[in-house]
């Protein structure tokens, strides 16, 4: 994947810079959940990245069912396709926030291991005051692309929040 | 012009009526009308449907999704909820095939072509009434009154309108009144309704396939609804020398006429029956001044109608009214010189009245194949509606079977005609009537008046209270009242009347003594009023629910008293969760919380998660392995199988405090449950009475239950649990509903899950309580060309970039594809295609339920095969593509009830399967028979 002539090094300069440009990546990412088009979403991802989202639960006890489970982009695709033109739910807001960006490695080559918390507030018409939908951890890994641009080549997140309130509208 | 060929022959659109075709990426209906072809665009302006699968009449197509009618020569649409007409092609024949010009006609199919405000369209429906009586008169002037704006025709036998029957045996029999008096209808009512009323024309038959009746000379008449208001007749005897004398009956008015000359003729009146109408003669007879003898085969008057105490005192005013009893005598012959008994004696008499009973006029519709009573009549529901939608039966030949409980009741009074015909003529308008009244009946009798209210029987006790007049209530065995019979306290009466309303117990002492004030009784005992009066199913049956099902607090105590805790099996985990000596896992049973764990002999235990000591909920891990269980509050420890091991300082400390010396440990485990498991699912009990879970399933739910739970071990692949905010019977309910699959799930049909032509069923158990929800997807190669397009038409180029979660791979004993099975009360178990799981339903009141999804695969899965189960989860669960829509169409029904004052439901569709295993998707017939098992469980 890694095709940039430099040689990989996983030091701690090397991991504050890559934290910054997931910081950036994360951002951009949350608004496309929140304000952007859904189509946009899996344009984050790389071809055959993995994607789940799972309670702490399955996660622990190494049960691999996910809410949402995509093996490659294509899934993706369809999932935001399919929840944009077919899904019917209620009209709501939803706000992502991610902190506590973690470089846990930098793998030869050249993947970026990093852990990021997570929360996700709903709104709903008939709940103006907000909830919180989900709080959780997401364990990525990166793939730094030929114009340095990062892409995401599996994202797993795993939510402590183990009841869900009524459906998850949304990928996180 | 842009003629365009279509490949499609005229005479193949002619002979198919419509016909769908694709031309040039248009997406057209081809329509026969009057032996033209016309073209228009095939997807409804309104929403996406296919016009060509509606339905064609008077020129017009109608959307098969929400009834849109378009004008199919001009497209023009008529009326809401279509505002925006449809584009129109010209067509023409070459050769025998249709070309189609692909420029749409100018005017038509531009946006702000709006459709001009209609006129509410004029009503065509034809109702016809069979009978022209009391209750079919009654019927045709409630079906006006409640808006009913088609034509009615109303058939008679009799030369006369209708007319009331009760004065035949009284004023009008003494020549007191005419039978203009008894008319039903004012003069000039007939003609103000728009009654077509035909006298002297009896019905000889039904043609329900037909939908006419047939009359006396071969004339036919179709209805779109039919009402049968045939009555009764007199019931026949047949007599020894019979042929010597003249038997008087009385039904109708030329028997009235007749024996109102006979009984002033006569000299001496013999009645033979000792009912009503019987003891009514007798009293007319006397009235004339004629002796009268009263011959009743049972030993007392009314034995079958009344309890001894009222009918005795019946025969004793009629003794004091200088009437002859004979009670207990068979009559062995008549003759001119009068009725010989059994006993050989014989009563002169000049006159002989048989009074024995009527017989409902059942036959029309008993040769029509409509469901008749064993003991004759025409069985309803409680909207008067027989077995057959389309046809009503009313008056004295209705038998009202309750849809609960199966009990039939068949009743012959001037009260029950009238409410009948309201109720029937209410549906028929489209306004059933909501409310029962409390059964009245008059007498006439010996210059009093007796009244009925209530339903008396035989074998109720009864106490007398000798106020104004003697009035006798009738107590149930829970001293409730039940009916009243009143010989001329008015007061006495309308008391009586809301006691049974009330249904209070109420004090025998109390209720005798004149003394007492009736309402003031009433007042103390309303305060505590029992659930089945304060929760009334709505009278129309189970065509309705009522929000109270969904929302009170006292019916869901009542739900996991009598259901969760009661005779029923309860889900509560997989064998695959505890494959080790201690394993445990939390679950539930309804609302209560209960620990499942194996222990060391292999056994699966489920107890209550609660100490015995202080109901700590003592386990507090979701899952785990342990030796023992300890209450982390007080230390009480507990075995794997919920006895009670351990009682810190048990004996107290240096001889001081402790338990008592009677503590028994033995006497203080957790409270356990009743387990049985069936290939690898463990379910429990609260109820030591449910019966085997095979037999609780039944056989049919058996098989698809096996053929997820097969035998083969189960690897659990991980859970997802949400909390829903709606009742939990929604949820089942929501599984009994076929009819929202394609409307709701629009991804089903987009992406070809669920097509028409697919072939799928909605089965339910006996009992009514579990079903199966079973489709089959059809591959590939079966789905034809025309479903295909169709399948596109709802969505137009959405294909799935990764078609591998729509795979099926077949695997299973079963012909579906798809089961979804409830297990009653709290279990579903999820068979979509190759993704498997169980959901459990722990319900949180009446307003709220979590669900708890256990997701698996089996043991000898390939990696490849259980990672197609866990793409294909994308489809269920609280994220999954169909899933949350179901997740959020509950809330919005539960939010509709809680934020508006108490309604109902309507549950009515496909009326023709009343409750059960229903033929079509389009039906709401399992649902009904939820709430039928339901109310029998609850008793409501
Ligand atoms: C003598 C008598 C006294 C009564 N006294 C009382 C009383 O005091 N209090 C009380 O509450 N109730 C009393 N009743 C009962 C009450 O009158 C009946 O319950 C009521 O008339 C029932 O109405 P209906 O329309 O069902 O039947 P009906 O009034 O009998 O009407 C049925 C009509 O249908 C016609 N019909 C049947 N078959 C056909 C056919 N194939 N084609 C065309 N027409 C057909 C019949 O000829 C008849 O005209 C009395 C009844 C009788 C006979």
């Amino acid at each position: 994947m890694n095709t940039m002539a430099a040689p990989v090094v996983d030091d701690a300069a090397a991991r504050r810079a890559a934290r910054l440009d997931i910081e950036e990546f994360n951002a951009a990412y949350c608004t496309v959940l929140d304000d952007g088009a859904l189509e946009d979403w899996p344009e984050f991802f790389t071809e055959d990245a993995f994607y789940n989202i799972t309670s702490r639960e399955n996660f622990d006890h190494g049960r691999p069912v996910g809410l949402v489970y995509c093996e490659n982009k294509a899934m993706l695709k369809d999932r935001a396709l399919a929840i944009a033109k077919t899904s019917m739910f209620g009209p709501r807001y939803l706000r992502h926030y991610m902190t506590n960006t973690q470089v846990t490695g930098i793998e030869p080559d050249g993947t970026i291991c990093a852990t990021v918390n997570y929360i996700l507030i709903e709104t709903l018409a008939e709940l103006p005051e907000g909830r919180l939908h989900q709080a959780g951890r997401m364990i990525d890994r990166f793939q730094r692309q030929e114009d340095g641009s990062l892409l995401l080549s599996s994202r797993i997140a795993v939510y402590d929040t183990l009841l869900v309130p009524n459906a998850l509208v949304l990928p996180v | 012009m842009s003629f365009q060929l279509t490949n499609v022959p005229a005479a193949q659109v002619h002979g198919a009526g419509a016909m769908a075709v694709e031309v040039d990426g248009l997406r057209l209906a081809l329509f026969s009308l009057d032996g033209e072809i016309f073209a228009t665009g095939n997807i409804c302006t309104h929403a996406f449907a296919l016009l060509t699968d509606g339905h064609v009449e008077n020129g017009c197509v109608e959307c098969p999704l929400h009834q849109g009618l378009f004008d199919i020569r001009t497209g023009k649409a008529q009326g809401t909820p279509v505002t925006k007409d449809i584009a129109t092609y010209a067509v023409k024949i070459d050769e025998g095939i249709v070309w189609v010009d692909t420029q749409p006609r100018a005017g038509a199919g531009e946006a702000g072509g709006r459709a001009a405000a209609l006129a509410a369209p004029a009503d065509f429906r034809r109702l016809v009434i069979v009978g022209a009586g009391q209750a079919g008169a009654e019927a045709a002037r409630r079906a006006r009154a409640e808006g009913f704006a088609g034509t009615i025709t109303m058939l008679g036998d009799e030369p006369h309108p209708p007319y009331e029957r009760p004065p035949l045996s009284k004023d009008l029999l003494l020549g007191k009144t005419t039978l203009a008096d008894a008319h039903v209808f004012d003069a000039g009512e007939a003609e103000a309704l728009k009654l077509e009323l035909r006298l002297s024309t009896p019905v000889a038959s039904i043609d329900r396939d037909k939908q006419a009746v047939v009359l006396g000379d071969g004339e036919t008449l179709a209805y779109d609804m039919l009402v049968l208001a045939t009555g009764a007749e007199a019931r026949r005897i047949d007599l020894p020398g019979a042929e010597t004398v003249t038997l008087h009956y009385l039904r109708d008015a030329k028997d009235s006429e007749a024996l109102g000359k006979a009984l002033r003729a006569a000299e001496s009146v013999v009645v033979i029956g000792g009912g009503f109408i019987g003891l009514e003669l007798a009293s007319a007879a006397r009235a004339l001044g004629k002796s009268a003898t009263v011959i009743e085969a049972q030993d007392r008057l009314l034995q079958r109608l009344l309890p001894p105490e009222p009918a005795e005192f019946l025969a004793w005013v009629a003794e004091q009214n200088d009437v002859a009893l004979r009670l207990g005598a068979g009559v062995a012959r008549v003759g001119p010189e009068g009725v010989t008994l059994t006993d050989g004696t014989t009563v002169a008499a000049d006159c002989i009245v048989v009074g024995i009973g009527a017989r409902p006029r059942d036959d029309l519709a008993r040769a029509a194949g409509l469901e008749t009573a064993a003991t004759g009549g025409i069985v309803v529901n409680g909207l008067n509606r027989s077995s057959d939608p389309a046809i009503y039966a009313v008056g004295d030949v209705a038998v009202l079977r309750d849809s609960v409980t199966g009990a039939e009741a068949r009743m012959e009074s001037w009260q029950n005609a009238n409410l009948s015909a309201a109720r029937a003529g209410g549906a028929i308008a489209g306004k059933p009537q909501i409310g029962t009244d409390v059964p009245w009946f008059w007498s006439d009798l010996f210059g009093g008046t007796l009244q009925i209210v209530g339903a008396p029987a035989a074998d109720q006790t009864c106490v007398r209270r000798d106020g104004e007049a003697p009035v006798f209530f009738c107590l149930d065995a829970d001293n409730r009242v039940a009916a009243c019979i009143d010989f001329g306290d008015a007061e006495a009466l309308r008391a009586a009347r809301q006691m049974i309303e009330a249904g209070q117990p109420v004090d025998r002492a109390a209720l005798a003594d004149p003394d007492t004030n009736l309402f003031q009784i009433e007042d103390d005992d309303m305060k505590m009023l029992p659930i089945e009066k304060r929760f009334a199913w709505p009278a129309a049956g189970l065509d309705r629910v009522p929000d109270w099902a969904y929302t009170n607090k006292e019916i869901y105590d009542r739900e996991v008293e009598r259901i969760f805790h009661g005779k029923t099996w309860n889900y509560v985990g997989l064998e695959a969760e505890v494959p080790e000596a201690g394993d445990f896992v939390r679950s539930y049973v309804g609302p209560t919380p209960v620990v499942m764990v194996r222990d060391h002999d292999g056994g699966i235990n489920v107890f209550e998660n609660r100490c015995s000591h202080r109901a700590a909920e003592f386990c507090r891990e979701l899952r785990g392995n342990t030796e023992e269980f300890v209450c982390p509050y007080h230390q009480w420890s507990y075995d794997l199988k919920g006895n009670l091991a351990g009682v810190p300082f048990r004996r107290g400390v240096n001889g001081e405090g402790g338990m008592g010396p009677d503590f028994r440990p033995e006497n203080h485990g957790v409270k356990k449950l009743f387990v049985t498991q069936r290939n690898g699912a463990v379910f429990a009990s609260f109820s030591d009475a449910v019966e085997p879970l095979e037999e609780y399933l039944g056989e049919e739910m058996l098989t698809d239950f096996d053929a997820v739970f097969n035998g083969k071990k189960l690897t659990v692949l991980g859970h997802y649990r949400h909390t829903l905010m709606g009742n939990w019977k929604l949820y089942p309910e929501n599984l009994k509903d076929p009819y929202h699959a394609t409307l709701l799930h629009t991804f089903l049909v987009t992406f070809g899950l669920l097509v028409a032509g697919n072939k799928s069923a909605m089965i339910v158990d006996p009992s009514g309580r579990h079903s199966t929800m079973a489709s089959a997807k059809s591959d590939g190669a079966a789905v034809s060309d025309e479903n295909k397009a169709e399948m596109r038409a709802y969505r137009d180029g959405l294909t799935l970039s990764d078609p591998r979660m729509m795979d099926f791979i077949p695997e299973f004993d079963s012909p579906w594809s798809v089961t979804m099975q409830v297990v009653w009360p709290g279990l579903i178990v999820q068979r979509e295609m190759n993704t498997l799981g169980v959901r459990q339903i722990v319900p949180n009141g009446p307003n709220e339920f979590t669900m708890i999804w256990t997701m698996f695969g089996y043991e000898d899965d390939t990696e490849e095969m259980t990672r197609h189960r866990l793409r294909q989860g994308n489809l269920m669960g609280p994220a999954g593509f169909l899933g949350l829509e179901d997740n959020e169409a509950i809330k919005f029904v539960q939010d509709g009830m809680l934020n508006s004052t108490g309604g109902e439901h309507l549950v009515v569709l496909d009326p023709k399967v009343p409750t059960g295993t229903s033929t079509t998707l389009i039906s709401e017939a399992a649902i009904r028979a939820m709430y039928k098992h339901w109310r029998q469980e609850m008793g409501l």
